[in-house]
């Protein structure tokens, strides 16, 4: 059964615990800038909100990239970059709806969550219990998909 | 019909060939290549032109193996050379070791100060070349015209001349008309000789006699992608099976598309 990430977004307190969690996971380096998780504030209205790779099913990334470097981690159902065949044309981190791909000048290629092979950090570090790692029929598709419909909207009234 | 279609199918993808490499005894898909071949068994062969997605060029002679058939023994390129039947190859011996070290010291002559050919150069135990040095930062391997024309299907860039005078770069070093920066040349190129920068409204690709207007991002403004990128980008993604991803997304800049995204959650709750 494949789980994917949820998160509450009214328990977020913007603390970026889970940042820190998983850049030291994958990067051996307490360094915001390199989690694959981003956390958005929006100061005026004091909300943060973690963005993280939904693991689309049918995946844009993963579509565009031409060396076939991004693929499908059958045990942990995410989407993952083979380092070796990644070529960076950076075309995965233009096209991902979510803004959700990073990219590491120093050789590495494209960097994207991948659910720290079945145990997520974020999950397990937040203070706030705000991210949940749960079996994807328990969420709906459509509670998972909300995100990326409601992009798409307000895509369509950025004026031309 | 379609099962036996199917059988003849598999049958092509695996036929096995049988080899020794290093003493131990493997097989492997037929039409895998040397390296491959020692890579599976965790035998380690230094590269410099070689790249997995990209076809074999074996420019730079580092890789070299023995192969011994019958009673001819030769060198040649693993990065290249296929696995075959029967095959003996070493990849340890002291003709090896020789013969690599001659390699790095006629690269190391050729851009003595490239960092990756230092390195590689050291870890062969190769101190200083023997060869008067030059002052070349491109050491010819090829991996950027190679990954433009096969990855990217554009030939903004290739080999002109020949011998001593060899070099790569656009038609006529003239500014590429075909060109996209997304910068997949300077990712792979191991001397890094490759410079790519955004300078305002521009990104100057100098080593490619070059410069690409770039595209405001429509919610902060700032200055993000080539123009000939986002019309390449644009129609890619209309050939997306099943994947309906509306053009306007790619107008907007990554960061600015979690910040709208997080500011409609919000709208969402109702916050
Ligand atoms: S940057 Fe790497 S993973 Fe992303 S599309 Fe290019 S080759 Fe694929
Ligand atoms: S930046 Fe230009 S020359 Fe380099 S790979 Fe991309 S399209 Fe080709
Ligand atoms: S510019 Fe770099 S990638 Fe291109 S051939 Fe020279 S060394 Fe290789
Ligand atoms: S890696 Fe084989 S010749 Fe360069």
């Amino acid at each position: 059964m494949t789980k994917i990430l949820v998160v509450d977004i009214e328990k977020c307190s913007g603390c970026r615990i889970c940042e820190v969690a998983c850049s030291w996971f994958h990067e051996e380096e307490f360094n915001p800038a390199k989690a694959r998780l981003s956390i958005v504030s929006w100061k005026k209205a004091a909300i943060s909100y973690p963005m993280i790779c939904e693991q689309c099913e049918k995946a844009p990334c993963k579509e565009v990239c031409p060396t076939d470097a991004i693929y499908k981690d059958e045990e942990s159902g995410a989407w993952k970059v083979d380092e070796v065949k990644c070529i960076g044309c950076k075309f995965c981190i233009q096209v991902c709806p979510l803004g959700a791909i990073s990219f590491f000048e120093e050789k590495r290629g494209a960097i994207k969550c991948d659910l720290c092979d079945g145990d997520p950090q974020c999950v397990k570090f937040c203070p706030m219990d705000a991210i949940e790692f749960v079996e994807e029929d328990k969420v709906g598709l459509k509670k998972k998909r909300i995100s990326a419909e409601k992009l798409f909207a307000t895509m369509q009234e950025i004026p031309k | 019909m379609q099962s036996a279609k199917l059988a003849m199918k598999n049958e092509k993808v695996t036929k096995m060939v049988k080899l020794t490499i290093n003493n131990k005894k493997m097989e492997v898909e037929e039409g895998t290549t040397l390296l491959e071949a020692a890579q599976k068994l965790g035998i380690e062969i230094p590269t410099l032109c070689h790249h997995s997605a990209l076809k074999p060029y074996g420019a730079c002679r580092v890789c070299l193996v023995e192969v011994i058939k019958g009673s001819k023994v030769g060198l040649v390129a693993s990065c290249t050379y296929p696995a075959e039947e029967g095959l003996v190859a070493k990849t340890d011996t002291k003709r090896v070791k020789r013969a690599r070290r001659l390699s790095i010291e006629l690269l190391l002559a050729r851009c003595p100060t490239s960092e990756k050919v230092r390195e590689l150069a050291l870890k062969l135990g190769v101190k200083k070349t023997r060869f008067k040095e030059e002052k070349e930062e491109c050491i010819l391997c090829g991996l950027c015209v190679r990954v433009c024309e096969e990855m990217i299907g554009k030939s903004a860039i290739s080999f002109i001349n020949r011998g001593a005078d060899r070099e790569v770069t656009t038609p006529f070093k003239i500014e590429s008309s075909e060109c996209i920066g997304c910068g997949a040349c300077a990712y792979l190129c191991p001397t890094e000789v490759i410079k790519i920068e955004d300078v305002i409204k521009y990104r100057k690709l100098d080593f490619w006699n070059t410069k690409l207007e770039l595209k405001k991002c429509k919610v902060c403004g700032r200055y993000f992608i080539p123009t000939v990128e986002l019309k390449y980008l644009k129609e890619k993604i209309k050939s997306f099976e099943e994947i309906e991803l509306p053009e306007e997304v790619l107008e907007v800049c990554p960061k600015c598309r979690r910040r709208i995204l997080s500011d409609k959650m919000k709208e969402f709750i109702g916050g």
